[in-house]
């Protein structure tokens, strides 16, 4: 029995068999169908899913009427491990709670903990799913609430360099 | 009769078209070698060029991004990467190693290839004439374009001869090197060709006792399965349980096959794990590329004449079923250059598909594999298909 199992070589025949099968499912499964088997991804061409709870970049949060959510308790700047939170407190006309005039994000230290996220207790502040965030000059990772540069609103300020969809207008939104 | 001038014409333009033949499966096959292996290990493969966001490269990717949406076009989106690999190829710098025999250093990548480009010489791809050359031509009108090179009686024996012949450049490119690495591998891949050369021939040995020649063109078409008539006038037709030993033979061929051409799971000549790249360690640029050509060839080669002796040739059915089909049938029946050339890539592609599958084998379980098992059942194949030729 032990000779017949070394003449015929059934192992490799599962083993072709089961390369086969693979082959077959990918080469015509591989023309972009909108199931593909692949497990790779054409990441620049193609968005690629970001797990739930991926932490991108820091952003602020605006409420239903537009208006900064951060009441400026300053929570987030004093947990933060890395001190890359600089905020100014300041007043604005008609809002009863203190407004930031300055809420200042240096990523080039920023260790995407999330603690300013979990310390914040007015939900105002998010880490999205923004992953792109190559720069070529040290400035643009400096990030604010004024400027072209400086939005701590939108998604990538960073990000311009990216050829990836996410960099169109039509991309997908990551803050979700 | 043609004349000399006409036959050294005639034999320019058939080995200018055979060359070119083999010269453009290469690279394609290499672009194959990426794709296939992509898939198998699900993912894509060569899609796209590397390149920045501006320029050629990136409009080559635009490109190829264009064509993934094209159905059948998509299967050829990383063709700009074999080009640019034989670009590369040519461009790089030729370097030999400080105190390298220069001399055979250069020559072995060509002893290499020769053999595996003068093993078509006997190929035979389609057994007559594929068309006549009209009249207009200046000196070779009116004469057939036939589907092989030359007709000669021993051409089986040529084949084993010169085929025997490439290891020398393995062995001589890995002793010029230098070089410790390329030395234990042109060392293995002797070894290693000495070993499988034995249940090559035996297992080809068996498909010539079938036939009783050793003409490429009169076995394939007697292995086929159909009717022939010999010079004497009888008509002789292979038995039918003759396809017993062909087709025990075909396997034993095919494993024996791998391991001439150095390919996984018999590539301990370029062991990448231990021998760094094994003989063509210190090989750059186009002498490089000359080896990757002979790997080719010879697979081409091993395809070509498995596909001849084992699998039918130019006839559709594989192990002289051929006889099963109809004569009435007009394609089916008929022998084909298509039907010769579909098995050659099939064959082709099964190299890359147990590359994808199979890890390399142990030198020790390389040897014991060659000479306790693989020579023992080859003999007794062999054995099988002399008392068949003895009995009917």
């Amino acid at each position: 029995m032990s000779i017949l199992k070394k003449l015929l070589p059934i192992d490799i025949a599962s083993g072709m068999k089961l390369t086969g099968k693979y082959f077959g499912r990918n080469f015509l499964q591989a023309n972009r169908s909108k199931k593909h088997v692949h497990i790779t991804v054409e990441y620049p061409e193609t968005p690629i899913s970001i797990a739930p709870r991926y932490r991108g970049r820091l952003q602020m949060l605006r409420d239903e009427q537009g208006e900064i959510k951060c009441v400026c308790c300053l929570a987030c700047e004093k947990i933060c491990p890395t001190q890359v939170i600089t905020i100014n407190k300041g007043k604005k006309e008609g809002r009863k709670t203190p407004y930031p005039t300055r809420y200042d994000f240096e990523m080039e230290r920023c260790i995407f903990c999330e603690f300013c996220v979990e310390s914040c207790g007015f939900d105002s502040i998010i880490l999205n799913h923004q992953f792109e965030l190559a720069a070529y000059n040290r400035e643009d990772f400096s990030i604010g609430m004024h400027g072209e540069y400086q939005d701590m609103f939108r998604v990538s300020p960073v990000g311009q360099y990216s050829i990836s969809s996410s960099a169109s207008p039509d991309a997908p939104d990551y803050t979700q | 009769m043609m004349t000399p001038v006409q036959q050294v014409v005639m034999a320019v333009i058939q080995i200018t078209v055979l060359i070119s033949i083999i010269l453009l499966i290469v690279p394609v096959m290499t672009f194959a070698e990426r794709k296939v292996i992509g898939y198998i290990q699900v993912r894509l493969g060569a899609t796209r060029q590397a390149g920045g966001i501006r320029g050629f490269a990136a409009g080559i990717n635009k490109l190829s991004w264009a064509m993934g949406r094209i159905p059948i076009l998509s299967f050829f989106r990383g063709l700009p990467v074999f080009a640019a690999d034989g670009l590369k190829l040519l461009l790089k710098e030729d370097i030999v190693p400080d105190r390298a025999d220069r001399f055979v250093f250069v020559i072995a990548p060509v002893v290499c290839m020769i053999p595996a480009f003068a093993t078509f010489a006997v190929i035979c791809f389609y057994p007559g004439t594929l068309f006549v050359f009209p009249d207009q031509f200046p000196i070779v009108g009116g004469l057939p374009f036939t589907g092989f090179l030359t007709d000669i009686n021993v051409g089986l024996l040529y084949i084993m001869a010169v085929g025997s012949i490439g290891v020398y450049g393995i062995v001589l490119g890995g002793w010029a090197s230098n070089s410790k690495y390329p030395l234990l591998g042109g060392l293995r891949s002797a070894a290693q060709i000495i070993s499988y050369e034995i249940p090559l021939s035996l297992s080809l040995l068996a498909a010539v006792v079938l036939s009783g020649t050793l003409n490429f063109r009169e076995l394939s078409v007697y292995l086929a399965g159909v009717p022939t008539v010999t010079a004497a006038g009888d008509v002789v037709q292979m038995p039918l349980i003759a396809a017993v030993p062909l087709f025990f033979g075909f396997f034993f061929y095919l494993t024996c096959g791998f391991a001439e051409t150095n390919r996984v799971p018999f590539d301990l000549a370029e062991a990448e794990t231990e021998l760094v790249s094994g003989f063509h360690t210190e090989y750059t640029g186009m002498k490089f590329a000359w080896f990757m050509l002979a790997e080719y060839a010879n697979m081409m080669a091993v395809s070509a004449i498995a596909a001849g002796f084992f699998l039918g040739g130019h006839y559709l059915l594989p192990f002289g079923l051929q006889r099963f089909v109809p004569d009435g049938i007009p394609f089916l029946a008929e022998p084909s250059l298509l039907f010769f050339f579909g098995k050659v890539f099939f064959l082709l592609f099964v190299f890359l598909w147990v590359r994808a599958t199979l890890p390399r084998y142990r030198y020790d379980q390389l040897m014991s594999v060659g000479w306790k098992w693989l020579i023992p059942v080859t003999l007794i194949n062999l054995l099988i298909a002399a008392a068949i030729r003895f009995a009917f």
